[in-house]
């Protein structure tokens, strides 16, 4: 007896995507955490099991043939009210028989969506559960929470929700690989995320006296360094010159999926590691206009040669692999005797792969290329680039004006002014109020709202001192690097050409002090062990101009010494970086690029409650308003 | 001492014996008076006087019926006295919950010692009665009068749910569920015989399983769902497939009267019993009969089944194959051989080591089967044998892990202190190993065996916490003594229990009327969180809500503003809410998506102008009507207006207002929309639209600087390709924007020639490069010539396609090569 059941989906994570065989590779296990979550997984749906369709979670009615549904989503109550609204329509139109509605919460269910659905009078439908997925491992070191609206909700909104759902998640790498030996972190919300694990190790105990008893420090993590975005917010306003930053940028990746023309995808039909089973674009045909997404991960190995490097030198790496593939499918004329053509059939398999994703990053590589070669683009870049070294001219607010002028999209023109007014501790009076009007007048007075926003968050505000802080952690943390060779870098700033990201330079203040104290000037030196180190001793005073709390917290078990943790031989040390309220995929480039410079002694973890970009950062502050006429 | 294999009996070419586990402690029960009901795992029993049988008045027994309880052991645990209608049916849930459907759809949920929660079926039962139900582990299926059937699939959140109508309009000969857990469809089927045939009922239909052989009088489950025993009209014992696929086998009992019970003994034999006759039915035909004196019941377990009589309760299974190997008599198999040679050499008999010598290779399998069929065993003396057997074989081994052999003695300890006839639990090891020994503690729990269950616990090293939390609440809810007494007691006991949570206890003071016992109790809870829901039913709202602060999780936070925002007054509300800043950022979130009448109210009374400014001006992006509009945000204005900060805020407002009466003109002049425009936006459509006057009208209005106007006009008039009115504009004045825009804009729109009027009129240095965009090479040469710009020449000499061009460029190079 076939009783249909269908799941609707929200977009806000595919926890199930099948891409994961890329993951497993480095010395922590990140294995272990994505079975915990495809278990579950399977839990939840075999309640109910054989599900036939997959919708994604909108607004609107539903309509479907499934007596079963399943919803799984965030708890949101934008959710709550399209769930809501399916069930009114079904039961309005009572042709339709009865539905049963079972609603899997991510990660669990809250008080406010259960209110929301009571006020929608639809609670008692509904049978409700929990899927407790927290951090989806996009790639071996990069574990993100995919909370999409983090930053806004944190510090404009001042919603402590992700710390809340971060602490958990962290306690729970803690229960899987051991506790981390030391905490260090910046910012007054990265304090309050230490202050909330701290608390929740001690309530632990009175879970679960046993497990809290045997929680061994771990033997690879040593540090766990916490990274509030308030700290360096303009890092993300730069436009990111990375390859897979540059995919960011302009295509946008979601939930490492990036969504392209399907001209340009269908060049790789069956990219390796498989496409979401879960959206149904598989079948999507190659027609016109269409789009299609395409995963993005280290499973697909020319990708993971190239997300890191500057774009600048991508070109040319994608010319060489193409040349080699070349003569590799010429090998075929040299394969004489039977086992030698044996041996090629096996080789072709692989190569047919690397074909196709050449194909495909050709085609991206060639779109991103007709993009950088704009004017536009290139003014942009040149301004931004001369505003963060502070090289102070005229210009720069000049091409702001003409920006807005020309009706540039409202984003690019609130990307470049904050980058200005954050650069210059503010814009002086008389600019500011002239381009407040200016925007006002060009997009529309609901963003007196927007501007009141970044107001709010610091990042466009009037300069009242002269004392120019940024151009002070700028010099002492060296954070331009004027001769940047692309081709061989030597310093994290390669990710935007001559600026080194600020949050990672912190982070590499951490790892690689005591060398010379100088970060940036190159690698050198072995590190020593983060958990028995200094920490950012030597780094107080320009920590003490960056916004926000500095600390240092050691984690001990209960005998009371810190024991520096055990390292199996040859197993580098793993330094856990989170990245709260959001980090770039340059942040990861960069911090990828400073384990390339420890020579194998030290990994890094890239924790993140959702990777961000100027674009989606600003975007989110934006005032939207209904469009009257086209609802009219 | 009795042979093992005394009690057995062959049935085709396997063993089933029956083994008295108890005799009962009841005195004289007529199980043939009563409507039983046993739960399963070796649960207990419920009886109710049948009240449908008559039974014969006796002087000692109330007129009013009773629910006994009873272990399996015969042991009273609890008398529910009953008060309430007739019970159409009893039975039991996982947790061993009893279950009482009554016929008003009423259905009680009993713990061990009485206490009860109800709930209802609904109308459909309420009207038309039910007339019978049947349970599984997690739920039960109710037939009405009106032979509808009503499942409730969890009894923590019971929701009645309709399966299709099965459009009978007689009682069915009989039916039964499958589980949920045993369908394909993972949800509740019901069988319902009907005349000859069987209907299939679900959620969403009722299907006809089109059968001949019925009318079936009795029907059941195999206990793992897979088959169907049914008896049908003429006496037949027919067993088949739950799909009804395949046709197991068919058994002819010559009995014209159905069974009075018919179920499973594990998952190969069936059990029938008609009035004191217990017939037992292999899958081959082969039967055995026993009979008894008094009325019986049965119950079936996973892997078998007991059989509950006046005076005992016998366990009938099939014998395990371990145990079979072991003991059947003339066994050969290595486990038997090395049973064999722990006897011989307690009989200091050399063939000890003989037996030993000729099951060498397989011996580490004959000490595992050797211990297992010590698990199977019920008699103390038979485990000691079998596990002395197992050791005995072990010591020969070089390597043995012995873990399995430790871990049995240690469920066998276990399982003997439960089966100890003052508890009453018969539980098999297959049954123990289904069950988990959570499970097993839970229901010593709700029995109140608080003292076993610690020593099991701590035997098995578990956790002790649910015991000594739900003693202390029995214990809370029992005493007499004063409220100081108690809170001492408890906290004796549990003080050296670290991480014990203490919040349930002081809810369980708390519901029993000992507020002050509670606060003491709560005191001693370690997490902020878990004090929350206390504090809240104990009306210390603010503490409540400091403390869901403190823990962090916002979701706390939340319940305890929503619950203060049902039961306060606002005013109340907000003096609670507003000196604590994360409680005001939640409950404004909450309110933008879902209450912006209260976020009014809250910026209000808050003193918060700009929020409520702000707030007013977004609504009036949501009127549709202009009017409206305007009103809505001259109210924002107003509220701006009282802050001297917010000058430039005012004033833009002012702006926009006018903007929008503006728009509104244009509306009516030239039917087109243009309310929600800004103001950059209406001058460039009005230009578009030819009406450039109106266009500089609005920029003088709103005092437009010059070089924006500039840039709008220039846009839209290429955009409307007007490149006359580009020429007049680039002529009426000095343009304040320079003309590097107008080629620019030109040359976007592909128009060469157009933009090649302007180049002239940019700086010299730029020209050279705006000749090579409109592909001008001659010009753009003699433009680098111009400024001796080597660079630019050299790469417009590699762009030119022409030859002659490229000559004279390269004529250019040379000269200026070397003038250098």
């Amino acid at each position: 007896m076939s009783t249909s059941t269908a799941a609707a989906v929200a977009a806000a994570s595919s926890p199930a995507q099948p891409t994961g065989a890329h993951l497993g590779h480095t010395s922590l296990n990140i294995d272990s955490l994505r079975d915990l979550a495809r278990k579950e997984l399977v839990n939840v749906l075999d309640s109910d099991h054989g599900v036939e369709k997959i919708y994604h979670l909108q607004p609107g009615p539903l309509e479907t043939d499934c007596k079963n549904l399943i919803y799984i989503c965030r708890p949101q109550v934008n959710y709550m009210k399209y769930i809501a609204e399916h069930i009114h329509t079904h039961t309005k139109d009572s042709r339709s028989g009865s539905y049963t509605y079972s609603l899997f919460f991510v990660p669990r269910r809250t008080a406010l969506c259960e209110k929301v659905l009571e006020d929608e009078g639809v609670f008692g439908e509904i049978t409700k559960g929990e899927y407790h997925l927290d951090l989806i491992p996009l790639e071996d070191d990069v574990l993100s929470l995919e909370w999409d609206s983090t930053f806004k909700e944190l510090y404009l909104e001042q919603d402590t929700t992700s710390i809340y759902y971060a602490a958990k998640a962290l306690m729970r790498l803690q229960g899987i690989y051991g506790l981390f030996p030391r905490i260090l972190g910046k910012g007054d919300y990265s304090k309050a995320l230490c202050d909330m694990m701290l608390r929740m190790r001690r309530e632990m105990a009175v879970d679960d006296l046993d497990a809290s008893q045997t929680m061994q420090l771990s033997q690879n993590i040593d540090s766990l360094i916490i990274i509030d975005r308030s700290v360096d917010m303009v890092t993300p306003l730069c436009t990111q010159l990375t390859y897979e930053g540059l995919i960011d940028e302009i295509f946008h990746i979601k939930n490492s999926f990036v969504e392209v023309d399907a001209s340009l995808a269908s060049a790789a039909s069956a990219p390796p590691g498989g496409a979401g089973s879960g959206s149904g674009t598989q079948t999507a045909a190659a027609a016109p206009g269409k789009k299609k997404k395409v995963p993005l991960n280290g499973g697909d190995k020319l990708f993971d040669e190239l997300r890191d490097l500057n774009f600048a030198v991508v070109g040319g790496l994608l010319n060489k692999v193409a040349k080699r593939i070349n003569a590799d499918y010429e090998e075929r004329h040299n394969a004489k005797t039977v086992p030698q053509i044996r041996q090629f059939i096996v080789k072709m398999g692989g190569l047919a792969a690397e074909h196709q994703s050449l194909r495909l990053h050709t085609a991206l590589a060639e779109e991103i290329m007709n993009y950088t070669m704009t004017d536009d683009f290139n003014r942009i870049l040149e301004v931004q680039q001369n505003v963060v070294a502070g090289i102070a001219t005229n210009k720069e607010p000049e091409y702001i004006e003409e920006m807005i002028n020309k009706q540039a999209p409202l984003v690019q023109v609130l990307r470049l002014l904050c980058l200005y007014s954050l650069v210059n501790s503010g814009i002086k009076p008389k600019q500011f109020e002239f381009f407040k009007r200016e925007i006002l007048e060009t997009y529309g007075f609901e963003h007196i709202q927007t501007l009141e926003n970044l107001h709010r968050l610091g990042m466009l505000t009037k300069q009242m001192t002269t004392k120019n802080t940024y151009g002070l952690v700028r010099r002492s943390l060296s954070l331009i690097v004027d001769e940047v060779n692309e081709h061989a870098p030597n310093d994290i700033s390669y990710v935007y050409s001559g600026y080194a990201p600020l949050s990672v330079r912190l982070v590499q203040c951490v790892v690689q002090r005591g060398k010379d104290n100088k970060p940036g000037s190159g690698p050198s030196g072995k590190g020593s062990g983060i958990a028995g180190g200094n920490g950012w001793k030597g780094f107080e005073d320009v920590l003490r101009m960056l916004p926000g709390r500095t600390f240092d917290e050691t984690q001990r078990v209960d005998d009371g010494q810190p024991r520096p943790s055990k390292r199996m031989n040859g197993q580098p040390r793993v330094s856990l970086v989170f990245f709260l309220g959001g980090c770039t995929f340059t942040e990861i480039s960069a911090t990828r690029f400073l384990a390339s410079q420890e020579g194998g002694q030290r990994d890094f973890v890239i924790c993140t409650t959702q990777i961000l970009n100027g674009n989606t950062l600003v975007d989110s502050l934006v005032q939207k308003v209904p469009d009257l006429h086209a609802s009219a | 001492m009795s042979p093992p294999t005394a009690d057995w009996i062959q049935l085709h070419d396997r063993f089933y014996r029956k083994q008295e586990i108890y005799t009962m402690l009841w005195k004289q029960v007529d199980l043939s008076k009563y409507m039983i009901a046993a739960a399963p795992f070796g649960g207990p029993l419920a009886l109710v006087r049948d009240d449908r049988k008559v039974l014969l008045l006796q002087k000692q027994q109330p007129i009013k019926p009773s629910i006994y309880l009873y272990t399996s052991s015969g042991k009273l645990m609890e008398t529910i006295s009953w008060d309430k209608g007739h019970i159409v049916g009893m039975g039991w849930t996982e947790t061993e919950q009893l279950l009482c459907v009554l016929e008003d759809g009423t259905v009680r949920m009993y713990n061990i010692l009485g206490e009860y929660t109800q709930f209802s079926l609904g109308k459909e039962a309420k009207d038309n009665r039910v007339i019978d139900v049947q349970f599984w582990g997690t739920g039960l299926v109710a037939l009405t009068g009106s032979f509808q059937l009503i499942a409730i699939t969890n009894f923590d959140e019971p929701r009645p749910l309709f399966l299709a109508d099965p459009n009978i309009n007689e009682p069915p000969h009989s039916w039964t569920v499958i589980p949920p857990k045993f369908t394909l469809s993972r949800h509740v089927e019901v069988l319902i015989a009907h005349n000859s045939t069987i209907l299939v009922v679900d959620a969403t239909e009722a299907r006809d399983e089109r059968l001949q052989q019925g009318p079936f009088s009795k029907m059941s489950i195999s206990p793992d769902g897979k088959y169907l025993a049914l008896f049908t009209s003429d006496g037949k014992l027919w067993v088949v497939s739950t799909d009804f696929q395949k046709n197991l086998s068919e058994f002819a009992t010559r009995s014209q009267v159905p069974p009075q019970q018919l179920v499973w003994c594990g998952t190969d034999s069936v059990v029938l019993y008609w009035d004191k006759i217990v017939l037992m039915v292999g899958p081959y035909g082969d039967w055995i009969k026993y009979t008894y004196d008094d009325a019986i019941f049965l119950v079936p377990e996973i892997d078998g089944v007991r059989v509950i009589s006046s005076d005992k309760c016998e366990f009938l299974q099939k014998v395990p194959d371990a145990t079979e190997n072991i003991f059947k008599i003339g066994s050969t198999a290595p486990a038997a051989m090395l049973y064999d040679a722990l006897d011989h050499f307690e009989k200091k008999s050399p063939k000890a080591d003989e037996n030993i010598r000729s099951i060498r290779l397989e011996l580490s399998d004959a000490v595992e089967a050797c211990i297992e069929a010590a698990g199977h065993e019920i008699s103390h003396q038979y485990q000691r044998s079998l596990l002395k057997a197992a050791s005995f074989g072990k010591s020969f081994l070089e390597i043995h892990n012995a873990d399995s052999f430790v871990e049995m003695c240690k469920i066998l300890r276990v399982l003997n202190a439960v089966r100890y006839y003052e508890i009453g639990i018969p539980m098999t090891y297959t049954q123990y190993q289904r069950l988990s020994p959570e499970a097993l503690i839970d229901r010593l729990i709700s029995r109140h065996q608080y003292l076993l269950a610690i020593r099991i616990c701590e035997y098995l090293k578990m956790r002790t916490d649910r015991i000594l939390i739900h003693w202390a609440c029995s214990k809370i809810k029992k005493s007499n003594d004063d409220e100081d007494t108690i809170c001492r007691m408890v906290v004796e006991k549990l003080a050296n229990k670290p991480g014990l949570s203490y919040s349930e206890i002081a809810m369980t003071a708390h519901k029993a009327g000992q507020s002050k016992l509670a606060t003491m109790l709560l005191d001693y809870e370690p997490r902020a969180g878990d004090q929350v829901p206390l504090l809240m039913s104990m009306q210390e709202d603010e503490l409540a809500l400091v403390k869901a602060i403190e823990s962090g999780d916002t979701d706390l936070v939340y319940h305890v503003i929503l619950h203060l925002k049902r039961k306060l007054q606002l005013g109340d509300f907000f003096r609670i809410i507003n000196n604590k800043p994360l409680a005001c950022n939640l409950l404004e979130s909450y309110c933008k998506q879902q209450d912006p009448e209260l976020l009014k109210d809250f910026y209000y009374q808050d003193d918060r102008r700009v929020d409520s400014a702000n707030l007013t001006l977004m609504e009036s992006f949501r009127q549709k009507d202009s009017t409206e509009r305007i009103n809505k945000i001259k109210a924002a204005l107003r509220l701006y207006q009282d802050d001297k900060e917010h000058t430039f805020e005012a004033k833009a407002i002012e702006d926009s207002i006018k903007l929008l009466q503006a728009q509104v003109q244009l509306e009516k002049d030239y039917s087109q929309p243009f309310s929600g425009l800004s103001i950059s936006s209406t001058v460039y459509k009005l230009i578009t639209i030819n009406q450039s006057n109106r266009a500089s009208k609005i920029r003088g209005d709103f005092k437009m600087p010059d070089k924006r106007f500039w840039w709008i006009k220039l846009r839209a008039l290429v955009e409307i390709r007007d490149w006359d009115g580009v020429a007049t504009l680039a002529k009426s004045k000095k343009s304040p924007i320079g003309y590097e825009p107008f080629v620019e804009e030109c040359v976007k729109a592909m128009q060469f020639r157009e933009a090649a009027k302007y180049i002239l009129k940019c700086d010299a240095h730029l020209r050279a490069g705006l000749f090579l965009k409109i592909e001008a090479y001659q010009e753009a040469g003699e433009q680098a010539f111009l400024q001796k710009d080597l660079d630019t020449l050299r790469e417009i000499r590699d762009k030119c396609p022409n030859a002659v061009i490229q000559g004279q460029i390269d004529g250019y190079i040379s000269q200026l090569a070397s003038s250098r």
